[in-house]
């Protein structure tokens, strides 16, 4: 008895201090966050309950829906641009058709351990009328005059955020499709070339189905990757010129952190979520029925 | 397996696109960086002059600049502080998770699981606002405790799951075998538990640590004291968008890059391995 009395002890000693710092920092905040996302605060003080105001008046202001919009955008090309790029790099590595790939992918990867804020303020230079981009582009058009102009356009000022942002992450997506890659059973292959299969088919048969589950869960990250996206774009443009650049993580840290409007923030943080959940749910739907219909 | 297969007659066209797509791909990623950091030892006007050139007078007042009036050295300090304290704790406080999770009989342990996984989907964006309001009612805001509490708090869920699945793997006999001889549970984890899981501890270790020392959000709004800044804001607010200091700008940046080039080729073994597996876990 007294043995199982010290089990227990031990077994809660060893739990609690992990699950206490982990349940205050985190699951009591986004409870506390839910209940703020109907109060209006002024000058660090609450103000009272509001309802849905704030969901109304989020949803209906115009620089939101611009962030939603690049959202969007961020996300479509991690899962469009990002994992496809990742998958084709960590595939030709994998099939080692070239010399040193074990080098190639030690490089490749390095720019992982570069910070969100470096990796903006070296494209902004990059893009800069001193910068690589800019010089390069003077050279070949013969045009000394050349600087980058794009950030002009309300539509098109988030393409060089998404190019770094390919730039940062696809790295990423071929580390994980190598170490997927290497799991698949060696026999596969060997059986393949024995039946004189084709590169191609080999790819469509083998590979895709193999990694269908890890793309899948790459989908997920990179879902609820590009909806939290902040230090880079904060970084880079700061969500500017105007609004173009605005992502709503941006949105949030300026109505909580500039105009001290805590509900306010936190109802942005609350619609994240439910975007992020929503999506990923929606994933997981076309994921199972894609399964059905191949299986 | 590489061998089996090379041994197949490879086309000529897809040699000659693996090497070019990877190449390209390879000068993209090291380009931008090879530039900064030789134009980190470039004057402003060189710069502007001769924007792509190895530099032709070889300065480093750009770097005297930064450490003088920059506090990069504080920031560094800074970085490691958070960085490596919390690492230190995620890294201790998961592996005791992981055995309580895996190696007592109590239901409670699926509870707990469930919720350190719902831990994966919430973000730091949906908890800063009561996080900062609840440390400056606290006096944790602008603390070293209200950066690194955070920081460990966000490298569990992770941490939990990959110790809880190395730790499942380790023998009960070992553990059993441990208490018939009379030895406590706490002397179980010190001297079992944490041996036997050098490889996660690497793992979680190299993990934490990059994140960490990355993060940029927590420390930008949980502390507001120059001396209490790590790299990333530091860089950011002394050399930032609106900097118009092009060589100071670009020594910043190198000052940044460093340290975590030299961690990755020590760590890039671990980081890839961490990497490539994490995505696993699901």
């Amino acid at each position: 008895m007294i043995k199982d009395k010290n089990k227990k002890l031990s077994y809660l000693s060893l739990i609690l201090p992990a699950f206490i710092i982990y349940i205050a920092i985190i699951i009591f905040p986004v409870i506390v966050s839910f209940g703020l996302s109907f109060t209006k605060w002024r000058h660090f003080q609450l103000k009272g309950f509001v309802g849905l105001q704030n969901y109304v008046n989020i949803i209906q202001d115009p620089i939101f829906q611009i962030a939603v919009k690049n959202n969007f955008k961020i996300m479509l090309l991690s899962i469009l641009g990002q994992i496809p790029l990742g998958l084709i790099l960590a595939y030709l590595l994998f099939r080692k058709w070239v010399r040193g790939s074990k080098f190639f992918e030690m490089m490749i990867f390095l720019p992982i351990t570069i910070s969100s804020v470096v990796v903006a303020l070296l494209w902004n230079r990059v893009f800069s009328p001193v910068g690589i981009y800019t010089t390069f582009i003077r050279t070949v058009t013969d045009n000394p005059d050349y600087v980058v102009k794009i950030f002009e356009n309300p539509n098109h000022a988030i393409v060089p955020v998404l190019f770094v942002l390919l730039w940062q992450h696809t790295r990423l997506y071929m580390v994980i499709f190598i170490a997927n890659l290497q799991r698949i059973p060696k026999s596969v292959f060997e059986a393949a070339v024995i039946d004189g299969a084709s590169e191609g088919v080999i790819i469509w048969k083998i590979v895709l189905p193999a990694l269908a589950g890890v793309i899948y869960t790459s989908s997920v990250l990179a879902i609820s990757g590009s909806l939290k996206s902040f230090d880079l774009v904060f970084a880079m443009t700061g969500g500017g010129p105007v609004h173009y650049t605005y992502v709503m993580a941006l949105y949030l840290y300026q109505q909580t952190f500039t105009f001290n409007n805590y509900g306010y923030g936190s109802a942005v943080s609350i619609i994240i979520v439910i975007l992020s959940v929503g999506l990923i749910t929606l994933g997981q739907r076309i994921y199972a029925r894609a399964n059905r219909k191949f299986n | 397996m590489s061998q089996d297969l090379r041994d197949r007659k490879i086309s000529v066209p897809t040699i000659v696109f693996s090497y070019t797509f990877l190449l390209l791909f390879t000068m993209i990623t090291l380009f931008p960086i090879i530039w900064m950091t030789y134009s980190s030892f470039k004057s402003m006007g060189e710069i502007m002059i001769h924007p792509l050139s190895l530099p032709i007078e070889f300065t480093l007042a750009n770097y005297q600049k930064c450490i003088e009036f920059g506090n990069m050295d504080y920031a560094f300090l800074n970085s490691i502080i958070y960085s490596g304290i919390s690492t230190l704790l995620v890294v201790l406080l998961s592996l005791m998770a992981g055995f309580a999770l895996t190696k007592f009989p109590y239901k409670s342990a699926k509870v707990y699981f469930g919720l350190f996984t719902l831990g994966l989907l919430i973000t730091v964006n949906s908890v800063i606002t009561p996080l900062f309001i609840m440390e400056t009612n606290t006096g944790l805001y602008n603390t070293y405790l209200g950066v690194i509490l955070p920081y460990v708090a966000f490298g569990l869920p992770m941490a939990v799951l990959i110790s809880t699945s190395y730790i499942r793997g380790i023998p009960n006999a070992l553990i059993e075998a441990a208490v018939i001889d009379g030895a406590t549970y706490q002397q179980i984890f010190w001297r079992i538990i944490l041996i036997v899981s050098t490889p996660v501890i690497a793992t979680i270790s190299v993990l934490t640590f990059l994140g960490n020392w990355n993060e940029f959000l927590m420390v930008f709004t949980l502390t507001s004291g120059e001396n209490m800044r790590s790299l990333p804001v530091t860089i950011n607010s002394f050399a930032g968008r609106l900097n118009q200091d092009y060589g100071l700008q670009f020594a910043a940046l190198v000052i940044g890059t460093i340290p975590m080039f030299i961690f990755y080729l020590v760590a890039h073994n671990a980081l890839i391995k961490g990497f490539g597996e994490g995505a696993l876990k699901e």
